[in-house]
């Protein structure tokens, strides 16, 4: 499906991904060059939801391979259905039908597609969503960019498969190591980071329709500043502010003060660190006046 | 950096491309990495977009030729000075070459005085810059001391390497002196006056201006107070990659293992025998087990606020991670991270129960009470992490022992805190440095070269 600059930042409104303008341009040229997209920034600012939301644009399957310690190219690509070539051998044992068995076993019945394999043998064009590629290992990564750069894979014994249609492929990192150069330099480079004050608010409401204004924008300005806080090592993630401002719905709060700010915060600050941070330099009362104040 | 491969024949013409590679050569001249395969994507790119919306422009850029969040202001910073208005443009070329006027007549008045004999001395390029912001009074007296040299009694050409080295001593003194305000890179030289000028500006250096060494190549100890938290977080960063980097277990993949043949045959008499389900030894590799040495003596204490830094760092990534100080002795700190409170509240403990802060350095003291106190912390799978200026008092007996605690464990790492300079001239550093395998850690950009360089899985 070919889409216009103007047509992929509609859908993206329409599917409720509010975003600049200019990762609406990278993504749009990403896909025009047929490059895969690395994006990376802080936990929880919508990387993984990116795969998620061009798999609807496109009105395709997203097809997810989670990346972590000691993942291989047999569970990436593909693994030989052994049961199931094991049944057919004793079945053709017991009805005596031994003709080209093993042309048999090794055909595209027997192949179990793992997400790489998948995304390049689809007939139509597919999300590929590599998520947290810092995870897995340096060979791992150099199959990865080798699979990327030509999207071609050889199978030994069925020959090489060529992508019928090249997939839209989001990489995402957390940068919990740095990536390698040939990597990176197959990829269109994104770097999403926490959205600006006007943002979130759009964002908000846009994901809590209904929400009230004001609500809305302190929730805003609250999370900004804790996100602000040099104190704070987790900084909330834009899941966390929907879910707590979703909490405060839940509780009948129009406004924020100290009391709900109190109860509800643990929702935004996970780790006893942080909260302890929040409670001496910050504290309720402070985080909803600096909320009240626009 | 400033004398990696610059092209000096790139074209002038004010085609698209020829803007588009005196752009790239710039942000290469700045310290991004650029290959030819992105400067290809990033010339395909802009041909996708609207040229006469700026913001298109940039965004095409951004994407196709920066690979790494933190050149993306960098990027942001040039690409706006490389594209702004034709007046502001020209301005800033000629407020450049102003600069380098002076400075090039700054250095010429240098070249003259530090003459002996109607020759000029062999200076370096650094001394000379170090002579022309000297205040006028001390050129005063050098000049002075030169003039009453060449005018003593039999005063000949053998003389000069005598004079050589003192004027050099005392420039040596005050580039010691003039550290905070003396900017000692040498001004940008691209053969483009106006990327020269860009580059000047972007990176903040300038001829005799403020020094443009940014943070991450600065010694971690001249660090300036304002620039404290952020370098923190960089560090902080940092540590944590590089302890992912050890720590990260390796599974060997399912190819290479072998066939458990009793478990395999146990779990498949279920199928009358047929090897159904095939079971493997799996050999899953331990992570390595961490220790964290961190020297805290009186010498060091100028980078305590960054070994501290390392060792909070470390300890809030990985729990399980012994951490140790020594100086005279060795201390265990490991228990005061159990509680996990912020970084000040465990430092103030840390520094207020401990008795090692600033004392003298007694690394075979250390070493020894490791391998006989905390023997079952010693294991196969142990790596140590030393951090040290490898400054310590009886050196045979420290070698002896790191050798002996680097036959116990898996390895040791040191990770060397002295300036370059004095890494490769001081004794202790060169020795221990061929005991166990040592690494530079004197800015946050050695840190960054170890985790890079992957020097420790």
């Amino acid at each position: 499906m070919e889409m216009t600059l103007k047509e992929l930042r509609d859908s993206f409104s329409r599917v409720g991904y509010i975003c600049d303008e200019e990762v609406v341009l990278t993504v749009y040229l990403a896909i025009k060059l047929n490059k895969p997209i690395l994006i990376e920034g802080p936990p929880g600012v919508g990387k993984t939801e990116m795969g998620k939301v061009l798999a609807e644009i496109f009105q395709t399957e997203l097809i997810r391979l989670q990346c972590y310690e000691g993942l291989d190219e047999n569970k990436a690509l593909y693994e030989w259905n052994y049961q199931r070539q094991l049944l057919k051998i004793q079945i053709s044992k017991e009805t005596g039908m031994q003709a080209d068995l093993e042309g048999d076993l090794f055909s595209p019945e027997y192949l179990l597609m793992r997400p790489l394999l998948k995304a390049i043998s689809s007939e139509k064009r597919q999300v590929l969503l590599i998520d947290e590629v810092d995870k897995c290992d340096e060979e791992f990564e150099a199959f990865l960019f080798e699979v990327l750069s030509d999207f071609t894979v050889s199978v030994p014994e069925l020959g090489t498969l060529k992508a019928k249609e090249i997939p839209i492929v989001i990489l995402t990192s957390n940068n919990e190591r740095e990536l390698s150069d040939g990597l990176k330099r197959r990829c269109v480079f994104l770097y999403l980071d926490y959205p600006e004050l006007q943002r979130e608010i759009a964002i908000i409401r846009a994901r809590i329709p209904g929400i009230e204004e004001k609500l809305t924008a302190q929730v805003a300005r609250a999370v900004k500043a804790l996100r602000e806080s040099p104190d704070i090592k987790k900084k909330p993630s834009i899941a966390e502010t929907l879910d707590w401002t979703r909490a405060l719905l839940a509780m009948n709060a129009d406004r924020l003060d100290p009391k709900v700010v109190s109860q509800t915060v643990n929702l935004l600050l996970k780790s006893k660190a942080d909260l302890d941070a929040f409670r001496r330099h910050l504290g309720p009362g402070t985080l909803s006046e600096m909320a009240a104040s626009s | 950096m400033k004398e990696a491969h610059c092209d000096r024949s790139v074209p002038r013409e004010n085609t698209l491309e020829a803007n588009i590679l005196r752009f790239i050569l710039l942000l290469r001249q700045a310290g991004v990495r650029v290959s030819s395969s992105e400067a290809l994507d990033a010339v395909k790119a802009l041909t996708l977009v609207d040229l006469s919306q700026p913001s298109q422009a940039r965004a095409a850029l951004r994407g196709t030729l920066v690979k790494k969040a933190a050149d993306l202001a960098l990027f942001d910073r040039v690409f706006a000075m490389f594209f702004a208005p034709e007046e502001e443009r020209l301005q800033r070329l000629g407020a450049w070459q102003e600069q380098k006027g002076l400075h090039r007549q700054k250095m010429q008045e240098a070249g003259r005085d530090l003459e002996f004999l109607g020759k000029q001395l062999s200076m370096t390029e650094q001394e000379m810059t170090v002579y022309a912001n000297m205040p006028e009074q001390e050129k005063d007296r050098l000049k002075n001391y030169m003039d009453k040299t060449a005018g003593g009694k039999n005063v000949e050409e053998p003389f000069r390497p005598l004079l050589e080295s003192v004027v050099k001593g005392s420039l040596s003194y005050w580039r010691k002196q003039l550290k905070e305000d003396l900017d000692l890179t040498p001004p940008p030289d691209t053969g483009d006056e106006e990327l020269d000028s860009i580059l000047a500006q972007a990176e903040g250096t300038g001829t005799g201006g403020r020094r443009g060494v940014s943070l991450l190549q600065e010694d971690m100890q001249n660090i300036p107070e304002r620039d404290l938290p952020r370098a923190r977080i960089i560090l902080g960063k940092l540590a944590q990659q590089l302890i992912n980097s050890i720590s990260r277990r390796y599974r060997q993949s399912r190819r290479h293992q072998k066939l458990d043949l009793r478990r395999t045959i146990r779990e498949n008499l279920q199928y009358g025998g047929t090897p159904f389900r095939l079971k493997y030894k799996s050999r899953r590799q331990q992570k390595p087990r961490l220790l964290l040495l961190c020297d805290v003596s009186g010498s060091m204490a100028r980078y305590s606020s960054f070994v501290l830094q390392f060792i909070y760092s470390i300890n809030t990534v990985v729990s399980h991670i012994e951490s140790f100080v020594f100086a005279e002795h060795l201390e265990i700190i490991t228990p005061h991270f159990a509680r996990r409170q912020e970084f000040d509240a465990t430092m103030v403990e840390i520094i207020n129960k401990s008795r090692q802060w600033g004392g003298g350095t007694s690394v075979a003291a250390a070493l020894q009470e490791l391998q006989e106190k905390y023997e079952v912390v010693l294991k196969g799978n142990t790596v140590v992490i030393i951090v040290s200026d490898t400054k310590t008092t009886n050196l045979e007996r420290a070698l002896e022992e790191l050798g002996r605690l680097r036959r116990r464990v898996k390895d040791v790492i040191w990770l060397n805190t002295l300036a370059e300079g004095e890494r490769e001239s001081l004794r202790t550093a060169r020795l221990i440095g061929e005991e166990v395998r040592m690494f530079p850690c004197n800015t946050l950009a050695d840190l960054e070269d170890i985790v890079r360089k992957k020097v420790l899985s």
